[in-house]
């Protein structure tokens, strides 16, 4: 179960929910979501694809814009949400349990990459 | 500074995301850009676009300066009728697009983008120097609202509508008991009307249109949804698919462009000789033959070369497909039903040249 509580988030509004088998689930908050409207297209790499932290790893589209998507920690990917890609719109309704994005294995050091996520209650208020 | 509308309070009271847009604060979306894209296609909505500009021309030389300055022809323009004009620079470029509407002898409405209203003020008066005219901006002591929709017609009779309009008629009524100038004509491909209201009135005909429009299943429309109705209806957007290096003939307006106008117009000489000899340019409609979306600026191609420029692009709701247009070198072999490329992220993906528009229009109302 992803849990709000539970998430850590970066400033440009993806979340990184730790599954504790050493993989971590990457998607965008509900914040991301409702800023974004809706969504009619996302493109997500393939499994076994390598990113650093940082990194341009997809694409969502509105119906106005096209946004990337950044990698919260480095990781190589595991496994994409394929129900996301071909239904683009379960994201609207759900950006956790349905509409997650990719899971990753971590592949740089964890406790400096995550210095600069923010906890999901400290990500809301950061945003008043 | 942004500037706010006079229904401004009521956008916000409905929750509605607020964007910048020339300027101004207006609201993108009420709930979602589809839903309200759709209830316009089904029912009616209702669109704040008080942003637009409203320029009064008058006296005695009217015709010859708004004919010295549009390739259409006024001289021709009937009482209380419109016309969709451009507003052209020397080298027949764009300047803007704009409607004018004859409210009287000598007396007329000339509407324009919100974007635009500061160049075209400019250039009409620097154009109305040897005439005998009056140009008077009015456009801060106007609202603009726009009631768009099959239902449209039948909630503004339950408004008090009184008379029959033609499309692209102009006339002073009484809507919901407030002096109003009402027209049929939108930027939707739907029939519908714009009502012309004093800023101290709007609130409460904004309101009052939302209360008697329950029934028919109103809703506030955002710009995000004109934007995607207008595209559909392939309809230009200043800014987007219009600019001051684009002719009327490149963006395929010819057909709003008389071939027998007598008098002189700024440009007319480059425009006149485009229709006649064709342009290195065209404007054309695109649809994406997968889920990919083309984008504003994104390059097309076409056997390995580019030709040219993706101007707007969007999903379509109703047709479920991804449209967009383009601006492509003008050559026989890339027409309707030829295959191009869109570079979308470093990848070309396939899009065919349809037609325009991408929906059938039904805004030709006549009685």
């Amino acid at each position: 179960m992803i849990m709000p509580e539970n998430l850590l988030c970066s400033k440009s509004h993806e979340y990184l929910s730790d599954n504790g088998d050493n993989t971590f689930t990457v998607g965008l908050t509900d914040y991301a979501i409702e800023q974004l409207g809706d969504i009619v297209f996302l493109e997500l790499p393939e499994v076994g694809s390598e990113f650093n932290k940082g990194d341009t790893f997809a694409t969502v589209e509105s119906v106005k814009a096209a946004s990337e998507i950044y990698m919260p920690i480095s990781g190589k990917v595991i496994e994409f949400n394929e129900a996301a890609t071909e239904t683009p719109e379960i994201l609207n309704e759900d950006s956790y349990e349905k509409g997650w994005l990719v899971k990753i294995e971590p592949t740089g050091d964890l406790e400096t990459e995550q210095a600069d996520l923010l906890e999901y209650e400290d990500y809301k208020e950061e945003l008043e | 500074m942004t500037k706010e509308t006079f229904l401004h309070d009521k956008h916000i009271a409905l929750g509605a995301k607020m964007v910048d847009f020339a300027g101004w604060e207006m609201p993108v979306q009420y709930t979602s850009i589809i839903e309200e894209h759709k209830t316009v296609r089904e029912n009616v909505g209702l669109f704040d676009v008080s942003h637009m500009g409203e320029v009064f021309v008058s006296g005695k030389d009217s015709v010859e300066f708004l004919n010295k300055i549009v390739p259409q022809d006024i001289s021709k323009l009937n009482y209380e009728k419109a016309v969709y004009c451009q507003l052209t620079n020397k080298k027949g470029g764009l300047i803007d697009d704009l409607i004018i509407y004859k409210l009287g002898i000598l007396e007329y409405l000339v509407i324009c983008n919100a974007s635009r209203i500061d160049e075209d003020l400019n250039w009409m008066v620097r154009n109305s120097k040897e005439f005998d005219v009056k140009i008077d901006n009015q456009s801060h002591n106007y609202s603009l609202l726009a009631v768009q929709g099959p239902k449209a017609d039948e909630l503004m009779r339950k408004l008090g509508l009184s008379t029959h309009q033609e499309s692209f008629t102009i006339k002073p009524d009484k809507i919901a008991n407030i002096k109003v100038l009402v027209s049929r004509t939108g930027y939707t491909g739907e029939d519908g009307y714009e009502i012309l209201v004093e800023n101290k009135n709007s609130e409460y005909l904004w309101d009052k249109i939302l209360e008697e429009g329950k029934s028919f299943g109103i809703k506030p429309i955002g710009l995000g949804a004109r934007d995607t109705l207008r595209l559909e209806a392939a309809l230009h957007l200043y800014g987007n698919d219009l600019n001051e290096d684009t002719t009327p003939v490149e963006a395929g307006l010819s057909w709003s462009i008389p071939k027998d106008k007598t008098t002189d117009y700024n440009g007319k000489d480059i425009i006149m000789e485009q229709v006649k000899n064709g342009t290195t340019k065209k404007l054309v409609g695109l649809k994406m033959l997968d889920k990919s979306i083309a984008r504003h600026e994104y390059e097309v191609y076409y056997k390995g070369e580019k030709i040219g420029l993706i101007t707007s692009g969007a999903p379509s709701p109703i047709l479920g497909a991804n449209i967009a247009l383009a601006y492509v070198n003008n050559n026989n072999e890339i027409c309707t039903g030829t295959i191009v490329q869109v570079m979308i992220r470093e990848k070309l993906h396939d899009a065919e040249i349809v037609k325009r528009p991408f929906i059938q229009k039904r805004n030709k109302v006549k009685i």
